[in-house]
């Protein structure tokens, strides 16, 4: 057997995304359009309503060559915006940021848009153009730039700037890339119609290469709390985690480290953590051995006295801005929304949130409710078989208890918001099976659901007073004519007969609770049809 | 133009149905909801009167009324049957049932509160108008006849009898061959003269034919009636009426069968099913002169039966005395009973189950396999008017020969036979059922 030399080199992250796009949802053409805009879409969001900003977003898709299947993706927002000297890092160069502190956002690592442009100058090899200003600045910035692959290093190709003549703020991105619009149009519309239930708040509108204008307005004044960037809990840590801490820290003692940089870790806790490693707390913190770097992880995780992680980090859309959405997208009988108190995993806030619409323009069950998953304000549209929200609603859920026999009007929408979402897989659209974010699920949807059944209960006694009242309604002109027939002259027969009729829909009313209107509805429309 | 009669029930008929009908609207004057409170038709409340002997409505009543969705429509079609009921009567008109009934069906098209609309008719059947209509008799208190309603008439009679119906006097002794059809509204009969002795009803008209033309009823001082099968109301009232005004009694000639001896009983106490009219068309006094079945077989047969211990006692517990009645020897000789009777078929066998109980049939059939036909009755225990030492020997000697024969093989013995001996022999020496 001949030996095989294998030749190891570096490679740049850049060139890692480049050659493995498939990982990033860049597939085919299809997915690489609906990828393109949600990458954009998302990062426009979290440069808005994350910082309290009620979103303006606006996407225009246009055929950008006569022959080829190219198209130019421009998303505009009113964001934030980004300082001029970060721009050609934050769309040209692929990295981990080191970040150490956390919040609810969108997009975790900056990493879609970077692939976005990779894919761009991979199909098309046209350069990504960047608009953007933040409020307060005078100029408006202008960028042109590409990525260099092989260096993992932004390439500007033109930069200017000019005078804003308003205080606008916002950041305009815009690339060309190869794909197919025709087949990927409706997922695309999926995306946005989904989003826009969840964002009542924002003004979305988006121009198709056919020129059709989907609008979705903003409808309420009101926004989500935003996230508080908070530092980790000790439970949610890992290896790679501690490694970059300990080597970039300036703290000198690892005690030190540990109450600066966890939450829920005082001087007293520190200790017990670290007598527990068996480290000694003035150790300065880039001398930790690999040993003693597992056993303070082991130490970390195994105490159990923490206060649980703070939730302040998450966002959640709140009640009425859930009822909001789906009252516009669905039009129900009955809508209503709760917001889970925060729980834990694994040291990782979340909320689970759940709305339900009923009737009206809701979309039919047919043995199951219809359910719009999110995470983290981000619709998931695929593989929702393996979805726990998807289980949850199938397996744990005895509808038959709530009054509810399919196929029924009836939708169920979960959102779960958290610091760190537990996708299943690469895919980021499906959420796994964690035991304590199922339980929530469970507990969040079985909540809205008490309410419907009440609803429910109640519209069938009413339904039920009214056909009963209808069943006696139908006969009164019968029953007065009879006895004006036996009791009034010819004179005044119409007459008796018409007081008759007053006072026995008066009775009828009264005995059933149903309306008097409504009853004389009925015997009018008998009336004119005699 | 009415008669005088005629005009007065009108009138009274159309008092009643709007005093009635006032004290609806009364309630619905005071905001209340109308109620129609009418006895109960069911079996459960009709009994038998042992006083008066006859089949009465119980005190049970119903409230119908209109705010309650079960009752609503009956209640809307009692209404509306009232009303075209009173206008007929103030419209000199004489409708019968079906009549009725189409008068009052038309669709009531109205709009659900889903905005649908509806067709539906104020009644589908006959059935139910008629239902109505006995609602009507009973929630007033009259009879059908007093509304003025007409029945196809059935009944006939001839005899020396002269009564006025209409502004005519007729004299029921010059019929010739035909015989007076008694008509719907027996009330409305005024009886101007009577020289009889009893009436003789006969269930089946063929009879009834030839014991006139025989000239049966002047040579015994007869009325003689026929109810030409089931009897219908207005021969029931006739034959009261004239009972009950001349004081004469009323002997009932059916055939011998379960049947037969159930119409008796009707003429006697009235149907089940309409006891409401039996005060008015029941008449208690009547007698059951034949076809019995001891005129058939006489007695040995039931005194084989009560020689048996166990049989006896039983059947003195459900009729004391049964076991000691006048011995009886039949009207009939060997061959013409095999030539005359008829076998009993199983539905004879459940009716007349009905009559005496299941405890009799248990004694008195014979024949294992006929026994078990009757099995699905058991636990009934009879009518309490045919709870007699009489009707107990009777039934039971059906039930042992499991045979019956109609009036017509009295006839067929000869009518001489029937009429001159089997009749006035059982009259004389009081052979009768009462």
């Amino acid at each position: 057997m001949s030996e095989l030399r294998e030749v190891y080199r570096a490679v740049s992250p850049a060139e890692f995304f480049y050659k493995y796009r498939e990982i990033a949802g860049f597939a085919n053409p299809v997915r690489a359009v609906y990828q393109t805009i949600r990458e954009l879409v998302e990062n426009a969001l979290d440069a808005t309503d994350v910082h309290g900003i009620p979103p303006d977003v606006k996407i225009t898709v246009r055929k950008a060559d006569e022959t080829q299947d190219f198209y130019q993706i421009t998303v505009e927002d009113n964001g934030i915006g980004i300082p001029p000297n970060i721009v050609p890092n934050a769309f040209g160069k692929v990295l981990f940021s080191s970040k150490y502190v956390l919040r609810q956002s969108r997009g975790m690592y900056g990493l879609g848009v970077k692939m976005v442009v990779l894919y761009a100058q991979l199909t098309t090899g046209r350069p990504v153009e960047i608009i953007t200003s933040k409020s307060g600045y005078k100029r408006i910035y202008y960028f042109k730039l590409r990525i260099d692959v092989n260096k993992n290093e932004p390439v500007v190709i033109e930069a200017g700037s000019w005078r804003k003549t308003r205080d606008w703020h916002g950041t305009i991105v815009s690339v060309t890339i190869e794909g197919d619009w025709n087949r990927a149009k409706s997922r695309v519309l999926e995306y946005l119609y989904r989003t826009a239930v969840v964002l009542p708040y924002a003004n979305i509108v988006m121009v198709t290469p056919e020129n059709e204008i989907v609008y979705y307005p903003r409808i309420v004044n009101i926004m989500p709390k935003p996230p508080v960037e908070t530092k980790p809990h000790p439970q949610g840590t890992d290896l790679e985690f501690m490694n970059s801490l300990v080597k970039n820290t300036d703290f000198k003692t690892i005690e030190e480290l540990l109450v600066k940089s966890f939450q829920s870790i005082g001087d007293v806790t520190a200790k017990q953590i670290l007598q527990t490693a068996g480290i000694d707390p003035n150790k300065k913190p880039s001398e930790l051995s690999d040993n003693e770097l597992l056993s303070l992880i082991n130490a970390m995780k195994t105490y159990d006295k923490y206060k649980p992680p703070s939730s302040r980090a998450l966002s959640p859309l709140g009640e009425e801005i859930i009822k909001a959405g789906l009252k516009r997208a669905f039009n129900p009988e009955y809508v209503d929304a709760v917001s889970r108190r925060p729980g834990a995993y694994s040291g990782h806030p979340f909320i689970v949130e759940v709305g339900i619409a009923y009737g009206g323009n809701t979309p039919i069950g047919e043995d199951k409710p219809v359910v719009l998953r999110y995470a983290n304000k981000i619709p998931l549209l695929y593989d929702e078989a393996t979805d726990v929200i998807s289980e949850v609603v199938k397996e744990d859920i005895n509808w038959e208890n709530y009054m509810i026999s399919f196929p029924a009007p009836l939708l169920i929408l979960v959102h779960i918001c958290s610091t760190k979402i537990p996708f299943k897989g690469v895919g980021k659209e499906s959420i796994a099976d964690i035991p304590e974010i199922r339980r929530e699920i469970k507990l969040g949807i079985m909540e809205v659901t008490r309410g419907l059944k009440q609803f429910l209960s109640k519209k069938i006694k009413e339904e039920e007073a009214k056909r009963k009242a209808e069943a006696v309604a139908k006969y009164i002109p019968e029953v007065a004519k009879s006895l004006a027939v036996i009791l009034a002259d010819e004179s005044n027969l119409n007459a008796l007969r018409k007081e008759i009729i007053s006072k026995l829909t008066t009775i009828v009313a009264r005995k059933t609770g149903v309306s008097f209107d409504l009853l004389h509805g009925i015997v009018k429309s008998i009336e004119a049809e005699a | 133009m009415p008669s005088q009669a005629d005009l007065a029930a009108r009138n009274k008929a159309l008092d009643l149905i709007k005093s009635s009908m006032k004290s609806l609207v009364e309630q619905i004057n005071e905001g209340e909801k109308p109620v129609l409170v009418i006895p109960k038709r069911t079996l459960s409340n009709t009994i038998y009167d042992l006083r008066r002997k006859m089949l009465l409505l119980g005190p049970e009543v119903q409230h119908r009324s209109f705010t309650d969705v079960n009752e609503a429509k009956k209640f809307m079609q009692t209404l509306l049957m009232a009303s075209i009921i009173f206008d007929a009567l103030r419209n000199n008109e004489y409708p019968t049932i079906r009549d009725l009934y189409y008068r009052g069906k038309h669709s009531i098209s109205y709009r659900t509160v889903d905005g649908k609309r509806i067709n539906e008719n104020t009644w589908e059947e006959q059935r139910e108008s008629d239902s109505v209509i006995r609602d009507l008799e009973v929630f007033l208190s009259v009879l059908r006849e007093d509304l003025l309603i007409l029945s196809k008439e059935k009944g006939k009679v001839v005899g020396n009898l002269v009564i006025r119906s209409g502004d005519d006097t007729i004299d029921l002794s010059k019929m010739g061959h035909g015989a007076y059809a008694i008509e719907p509204t027996p009330d409305l009969i005024e009886f101007v003269d009577v020289d009889a002795e009893y009436i003789l009803v006969v269930e089946k008209d063929a009879v009834f034919q030839q014991l006139h033309r025989y000239g049966f009823w002047r040579k015994y001082k007869a009325i003689l009636v026929t109810s030409a099968g089931q009897p219908d109301r207005a021969t029931r009232r006739f034959v009261r009426r004239l009972s009950d005004e001349y004081k004469l009694p009323v002997y009932i000639l059916a055939d011998s069968d379960p049947y037969g001896f159930y119409i008796y009983s009707v003429f006697k106490a009235g149907s089940i099913t309409l006891s409401y009219e039996s005060e008015r068309l029941a008449t208690p006094s009547a007698k059951f002169i034949g076809v019995m079945m001891t005129d058939i077989f006489g007695d040995s047969v039931f005194r084989k039966i009560v020689k048996d211990k166990d049989s006896r006692k039983i059947l003195e517990e459900i009729t004391p005395g049964v076991s000691e009645l006048k011995p009886k020897s039949p009207y009939l000789d060997e061959s013409e009973r095999s030539n005359f009777i008829i076998k009993a078929k199983t539905k004879d066998l459940e009716r007349a189950v009905e009559l005496v109980g299941y405890k009799v049939a248990e004694v008195c059939i014979e024949d294992k396999e006929v026994k078990n036909k009757v099995k699905k009755k058991e636990g009934l225990t009879g009518y309490p008017w045919f709870s007699t030492p009489e009707w107990t020997r009777e039934i039971c000697i059906f039930f042992n020969t499991l045979s019956k024969l109609e009036i017509e093989a009295m006839a067929s013995k000869g009518l001489k036979f029937l009429a001159d001996k089997y009749i006035p022999e059982k009259l004389s020496v009081g052979d009768w059922i009462d």
